[in-house]
């Protein structure tokens, strides 16, 4: 996940877009993606270990990730 | 006053892809500019718009072969599919903007599996059709630009995250500072607002405090050279996303605890009179045979629902932001595609706000009803408010043309409470003052005293009696 923490990559991006992102907004992205991502690759890797051992126990998965209850 | 420039919507001038104007025959279209081709063409080509409105997530439309409004930059024109009423985030429960909020994020992440990303997410462009959030503005999308930061994410920031969380950690009213900031609450202003103890919150940490401090710290800091040698990658985009909508979903506010939250078991109603005011409510629509009904001071929505389960499109208003929220949760429930609830004050109406005052418009700009419900209301309006009877008449015959309106007199208990730590300096409020100062206004077309109660229903037709 560090990985992707200010990591390098050569193109030169253009910021095309109508709104203005924010220099803090922008920044502070970069600065929380290493994080945000490595929470997102535990997340899943929790999930598939949680799938994992409930087949091993023969119960069927309510819901592997967070439910979507929530989401309309 | 509207835009007198030409017949382009007033709100519709920031992204220069495209804008929305009136057709002559009072038809809503969307002229696409030549600017935005290549997008809209990705959106449509991709799969990614038949996947939102299969989901029911973006508002449908049709490419029509009408004249643009700006032949000269239009690529196409299309017609949405109409909302029947705009309603502004200031006026949703906790709950609707929760629910806004995880429909951006989910529109954002369906669009990144096709390649593209909201390039912006404006509580504005959400709107309540049919039961459900949807996105209204199909130009809201672009190509994603891998290891680019997410363009949107200061605008979903102060649009959604800042209210719902000063909504949950400090107080539900804080919702209306959405009304003084026309672009979201400012970060700044919800750090100094929330408690100490949300900085524990890894999301309210990153997304609300350390962004105020870096919106601080770095304004005006040419960001275009950092873009140029750092990057943000797919993983991270999509956790930015994730970690948004985890901390949207933990923010909660339970609805009780406000003046009118527990009114509805509060009344002073036998459940015979009760049933019998709810009879002739339903009688009185049966005459009234309205399109759509707008219930004034709905509480949690009790007989707005005699209307929306008739398949009435019904707007339900109340001032009190538990009441709406329980009303907001109940219709998710059922799924009554009906029906609307809504925050609105009715003594202070949602204001014009925005660009010349016209960017966003003031309720009684947007619409009017054919029926107007006002049960146990006017009480309030006279007494508390020291609204005069004629004023209250005169601006309900502003809002529809048929009135179901109850009059409840100052032997009631209710209005007795409301005399209770004051003068009464309200000679005419009495059963024959109501009806000489509707009569101005309305026809009264009948009047049926409630049974058990001091209380009299009327159903009124607009015109002078």
């Amino acid at each position: 996940m560090i990985i992707y923490l200010f990591s390098l990559l050569s193109p030169t991006h253009e910021i095309a877009a109508y709104l203005d992102p924010g220099s803090g907004s922008f920044l502070l992205q970069l600065l929380i993606g290493g994080i945000v991502g490595g929470l997102l690759i535990l997340k899943t890797f929790w999930g598939r270990l949680r799938l994992f051992f409930l087949n091993l126990m023969g119960k069927t998965p309510v819901a592997v990730e967070e439910t979507d209850e929530d989401t309309p | 006053m509207k835009n007198a420039l030409d017949n382009r919507l007033p709100a519709s001038f920031r992204d220069p892809s495209g804008f929305l104007f009136w057709g002559e025959d009072g038809r809503l279209f969307r002229q696409i500019n030549t600017h935005y081709q290549e997008p809209y063409d990705q959106l449509m080509i991709s799969g990614l718009y038949t996947a939102l409105v299969k989901e029911k997530r973006l508002i449908p439309h049709q490419e029509v072969n009408a004249a643009p409004a700006e032949p000269e930059r239009a690529y196409k024109v299309i017609e949405p599919e109409r909302i029947s009423f705009i309603s502004y985030p200031y006026e949703w429960s906790f709950s609707q903007l929760k629910d806004a909020a995880l429909t951006t994020l989910a529109i954002q992440q369906r669009a990144f599996e096709f390649g593209m990303s909201l390039k912006d997410a404006s509580a504005f462009n959400i709107q309540f059709h049919q039961g459900r959030p949807l996105l209204i503005d199909t130009l809201s999308f672009e190509p994603y630009q891998e290891g680019l930061p997410w363009v949107a994410y200061r605008q979903f920031c102060r649009h959604f995250l800042a209210p719902l969380a000063l909504m949950a950690h400090r107080d539900i009213a804080l919702g209306q500072l959405f009304k003084s900031y026309i672009d979201g609450i400012p970060l700044g202003l919800t750090s100094t607002f929330l408690p100490w103890r949300t900085r524990l919150s890894f999301g309210l940490l990153s997304h609300i405090h350390l962004h105020a401090s870096a919106e601080r710290r770095y304004a005006g800091v040419n960001v275009k050279e950092q873009a140029a040698t750092r990057s943000m990658g797919r993983n991270s985009f999509l956790g930015l996303i994730d970690n948004l909508a985890s901390t949207v979903k933990k923010l909660n506010w339970k609805a009780g605890g406000t003046a009118w939250a527990e009114y509805e078991s509060d009344h002073n109603y036998t459940a015979a009179a009760m049933s019998q005011k709810v009879a002739f409510v339903r009688q009185f629509l049966e005459a009234a045979d309205p399109v759509v009904v707008w219930d004034l001071g709905a509480n949690t929505g009790r007989f707005s629902r005699l209307a929306s389960q008739k398949g009435i499109e019904t707007l339900s208003f109340d001032m009190d932001p538990a009441a709406v929220e329980r009303n907001y949760l109940r219709m998710r429930s059922e799924k009554d595609t009906r029906l609307l609830p809504l925050l609105l004050d009715l003594t202070n109406p949602t204001p014009a706000i925005g660009w010349r005052n016209a960017e966003r418009d003031s309720l009684l700009e947007r619409a009017s009803a054919d029926t107007i419900l006002a049960l146990a209301l006017v009480h309030h309006l006279a007494i508390t408010n020291n609204l005069p009877l004629s004023q209250i008449a005169d601006f309900l015959a502003c809002l529809g043309e048929t009135l179901i309106i109850e009059f409840v007199p100052k032997e009631d208990s209710q209005v007795q409470r409301l005399l209770a730590a004051r003068e009464d300096i309200f000679p005419d409020y009495t059963q024959a003052g109501f009806e000489a100062a509707f009569g101005g206004y309305f026809q009264i077309e009948e009047a049926v005293p409630i049974p058990d109660t001091v209380r009299t229903l009327y159903l009124m037709r607009r015109g002078a009696g």
